[in-house]
């Protein structure tokens, strides 16, 4: 049994369909890449999975459970949790709190507890607070823990966006264009970072245009366009993929590298 | 730095003083002016029900329906079931806390000037139902003569003594106290985790839910506090008036509320006292401008947003990021 | 029955008068006009004097209405939003402004008129027979300038080029302000227009309801429960919202006693948020 089972996922906005009939699996442990022309429904599918959109049909499991009638919050404890393609971080909070907040998952202590600052909500505080230290560490933010995230230039605010996704301790992370505006190097960076979280036990699905991207740190791919599955597979066989190349040369992208 | 922050505790330190020694020590045999403190600690206890709905992103101009429900609630247990007013007390709360909750369920997912818009008419709608509801609240004519607080005892001992004729200082310390409580537990909320959560909500409802945060539980939560604590404040008022009508809290209250809040500023835990203790002294001492009453709390409000859109207490704390530390300002 | 809702039809044209007026305001500046019952209010003033006290002739009193209610409203844009609109950082700011201005309103107009309930006769004697129906001829007229005035006033936002770009302003402030348009102007003339609408439905209602410096609050609450029901910023909602209301309070008033009716059509708003947040006529949003 696949960590995430989507059958049949569609999504209709008035007469059109966003996603239709979507099919694919993501096992434990995989780094999936979901790939497509612009505006080919990437986005919404992860609106979708996450509940931040109900579907018109289709099925969502996620282990052997299915998920489609829960709201977002109980999705996020269910273990999935994503990041978003534009930046959505608590502006008026500091790098640290933001992650801090983000272990909110993970108390251990009621809301009763932390008010009345019982012994299990001092724990919990003191342990997110470490927690949320390495976790910056880890992406090399460790120099902005105490910066407003307004203050943050752009890519450090998308690295923040991962260590919130981290902080959760997720099963299944959804990341939306992560490598989005990065050179080269950074981008290799980031790949790393992004296969280390993998090896802590975190299945990957992951939006993103640059195809060099993702040809080096998927497991497997799925490319959608108008909302549909044209093709699914290991990264060589996408890459040789007739109905893929079409997809992309039928409309101008320029994505790609 | 550290000056700014010993001037700081000096300061407090003196208006603590006045307000719970050299005040009501002078003053000890004048109901007018007890009066005036004492309005002014209830109204200031009410606000600070509006500043927690601020904290979550709701402007709420509702709070004057949980000051009559909570008020309502005290006289009529009081008067028809002979009840203590300790036991009242809490009880206005949770009534107006149960119908806030109520209310709340649809309304909180509103936002800005629709949230707005709804909290403002409800309060004309509890005033209706008062105002209708002849059989329990004698309509128009109000509820009166609501006798004084008992002694609260559990056993044969007594923790609070009845109230004695003539010792209105009574009042004074009840209101002090209670508007210590509530501000004790709003520091304390702000301070923990709930706090934090609360602050999220205010910024971006959708990244809070997908870190797993239930929003509208925390955003219930808030309401629920801040009818709760309309609902004591109404039922003290009430208790220290000995009377209730439709019209003690109307849609113009509900506004002042806000307009405290406001006037202290927004960001502090101490913002709505500052503003309703400013305003309610400052217009005590302009008594004879009575009729005119509206008319300044207006011109007021209007060059409050003209020249201080951030409350007075941002001339004088600098409002720090809350980056730097977890303390509350205020 | 006929009656009822003849009664309706015509509340129902008023109202809607009065709704199009907070929804102008508020599509083009996203300000809750919170003195518009204030303003409404003091149009019903002016007509008492000048028509009623004074015996001018009813058209030129109405039309001093709307004179003098467009400069109110353009004194309120220019003088106070317009700077708190600038220099505030907070939603809630503008929001305040605003309940100051309704408070000042109808401070000064208690201090200038005393509590005293007026009326003021109907412009016309007369009754006509629809059906079963009976209409004061006076009040049949009320309809039809109220219908005048709405028809006016969507040609206005429809053809004229003010017109047009109050529209372009409700839309995107940004794009409006790129394509050179005064900005500031045609807010000033946007806020005079909505406070004038209320204005002359205050004069046109002064027959018929009393005319006293409190009654603005509860006008102002009627304003938002059908900008509530009908959908904000959307003329469509405004015209709607208002007739719902009309004739809610006119099958409310003849079946149900008193202020019950009101008690459920607050019931009725706030189940209605609940289903459907947006109103009738209003976008969705979230």
């Amino acid at each position: 049994m696949a960590l995430l089972e989507v059958r049949d996922l569609t999504k209709h906005f008035g007469g059109l369909a966003a996603v239709d009939g979507l099919d694919f699996d993501v096992p434990e442990g995989e780094i999936l890449a979901l790939i497509g022309p612009n505006g080919a429904g990437k986005s919404t599918v992860f609106n979708l999975i996450t509940s931040y959109l109900k579907p018109t049909r289709g099925t969502i499991t996620f282990l052997g459970k299915n998920m489609t009638h829960l709201g977002m919050h109980e999705v996020a404890r269910k273990g999935i949790v994503r990041t978003f393609q534009e930046t959505n971080l608590f502006r008026e909070m500091t790098s640290l709190q933001n992650v801090i907040l983000a272990h909110h998952l993970r108390c251990r202590a009621s809301d009763w507890g932390h008010f009345f600052y019982s012994r299990r909500a001092r724990k919990d505080e003191a342990e997110f607070r470490e927690s949320a230290g390495a976790i910056l560490d880890y992406l090399g933010l460790s120099p902005y823990r105490d910066e407003l995230v307004r203050n943050l230039p752009h890519g450090h605010q998308r690295a923040l966006e991962v260590a919130l996704g981290m902080a959760t301790h997720p099963k299944l992370l959804l990341l939306d264009e992560p490598f989005t505006g990065m050179n080269p190097e950074e981008t290799d960076t980031a790949i790393e970072m992004v296969k280390g979280i993998r090896n802590r036990g975190v299945t990957i699905i992951l939006v993103e245009h640059d195809m060099r991207a993702v040809m080096g740190i998927s497991d497997r791919i799925v490319v959608i366009n108008f909302g549909k599955k044209i093709a699914e597979g290991k990264p060589k066989e996408i890459q040789h993929n007739e109905a893929v190349i079409e997809a992309y040369l039928g409309k101008e992208e320029d994505g790609e590298t | 730095m550290g000056q700014l922050k010993s001037l700081r505790t000096i300061v407090m330190f003196v208006f603590v003083v006045l307000y719970w020694v050299a005040f009501p020590l002078y003053f000890r045999n004048s109901n007018y002016h007890l009066g005036v403190v004492i309005t002014a600690s209830i109204l200031s206890c009410i606000s600070l029900g509006v500043w927690l709905t601020f904290s979550i992103g709701r402007i709420n101009i509702g709070q004057g329906a949980f000051a009559a429900i909570g008020g309502y609630t005290t006289a009529i247990l009081t008067m028809k079931l002979g009840a203590s007013f300790w036991l009242c007390l809490p009880l206005s709360g949770i009534v107006s806390a149960f119908v806030g909750l109520l209310i709340g369920i649809p309304i909180l997912r509103l936002k800005g000037v629709y949230f707005a818009m709804i909290t403002l008419c409800m309060t004309e709608a509890v005033t209706l139902v008062f105002l209708n509801a002849e059989k329990l609240t004698q309509g128009a004519s109000g509820i009166m003569n609501i006798p004084r607080p008992g002694a609260l005892t559990i056993g044969t001992i007594t923790i609070i003594p009845a109230y004695q004729a003539g010792h209105y200082l009574y009042f004074y310390y009840l209101a002090a106290f209670l508007l210590l409580l509530v501000l004790i537990g709003l520091w304390r909320l702000n301070v923990s985790r709930i706090g934090w959560i609360f602050r999220a909500l205010r910024q971006s409802d959708t990244l809070a839910l997908s870190i797993g945060i239930n929003v509208v539980k925390y955003r219930l939560i808030a309401y629920g506090i801040c009818c709760f604590i309309g609902g004591i404040g109404g039922s003290l008022f009430t208790v220290s008036m000995q009377n209730i009508f439709p019209t003690s809290f109307r849609v113009t209250d509900s506004m002042y509320f806000m307009l405290y809040c406001f006037l202290g500023g927004l960001d502090y835990l101490l913002g709505p006292v500052a503003g309703a203790f400013l305003l309610t002294g400052s217009f005590e001492a302009l008594r004879v401008v009575q009729k005119y009453q509206e008319g300044i709390y207006a011109c007021l409000m209007i060059a409050l947003m003209l020249w201080l859109p951030n409350g007075i207490l941002s001339l004088r704390f600098r409002k720090r990021a809350l980056g730097k530390e977890l303390k509350p300002e205020g | 029955m006929e009656q009822i809702i003849v009664n309706g039809l015509i509340l129902g044209m008023l109202y809607a008068l009065i709704a199009l007026g907070i929804t102008l305001i508020f599509s083009i500046m996203n300000i809750l006009n919170f003195a518009h019952g204030q303003m409404y209010m003091l149009g019903g003033f002016v007509v008492y004097y000048l028509y009623g006290v004074y015996h001018w002739n009813f058209f030129v009193a109405l039309g001093m209405c709307i004179l003098f209610l467009a400069v109110i409203g353009a004194f309120f844009e220019k003088f106070f939003f317009r700077r708190v609109l600038r220099v505030a950082r907070r939603e809630e700011s503008s929001m305040l402004l605003a309940m100051g201005t309704a408070l000042l309103l109808e401070n000064i107009a208690l201090i200038s008129f005393g509590e005293k309930q007026r009326g003021v006769p109907p412009v016309v004697d007369g009754v006509i027979q629809i059906l079963d129906a009976y209409v004061p001829v006076g009040r049949a007229l009320l309809f039809f300038l109220a219908f005048v005035l709405i028809v006016a006033l969507l040609l206005f936002v429809q053809y004229t080029k003010p017109g047009r770009a109050m529209r372009a302003l409700a839309q995107d402030k940004e794009a409006t302000y790129l394509q050179g348009v005064d900005i500031n102007r045609i807010s000033m003339l946007g806020f005079a227009i909505g406070a004038s609408l209320a204005g002359v439905a205050g004069g046109l209602l002064a027959s018929i309801f009393p005319v006293f410096s409190g009654s603005g609050t509860a006008i102002s609450i009627k304003s938002f429960i059908m900008i509530i029901i009908g959908g904000a910023g959307v003329v469509s909602g405004a015209i709607v919202g208002g007739f719902v209301l009309g004739m809610t309070e006119s099958v409310g008033y003849g079946l149900i006693p008193g202020s019950m009716t009101y008690l459920l059509i607050f019931c009725a708003v706030i189940l209605l948020l609940a289903l459907r947040p947006q109103g009738i006529m209003g976008k969705p949003w979230g």
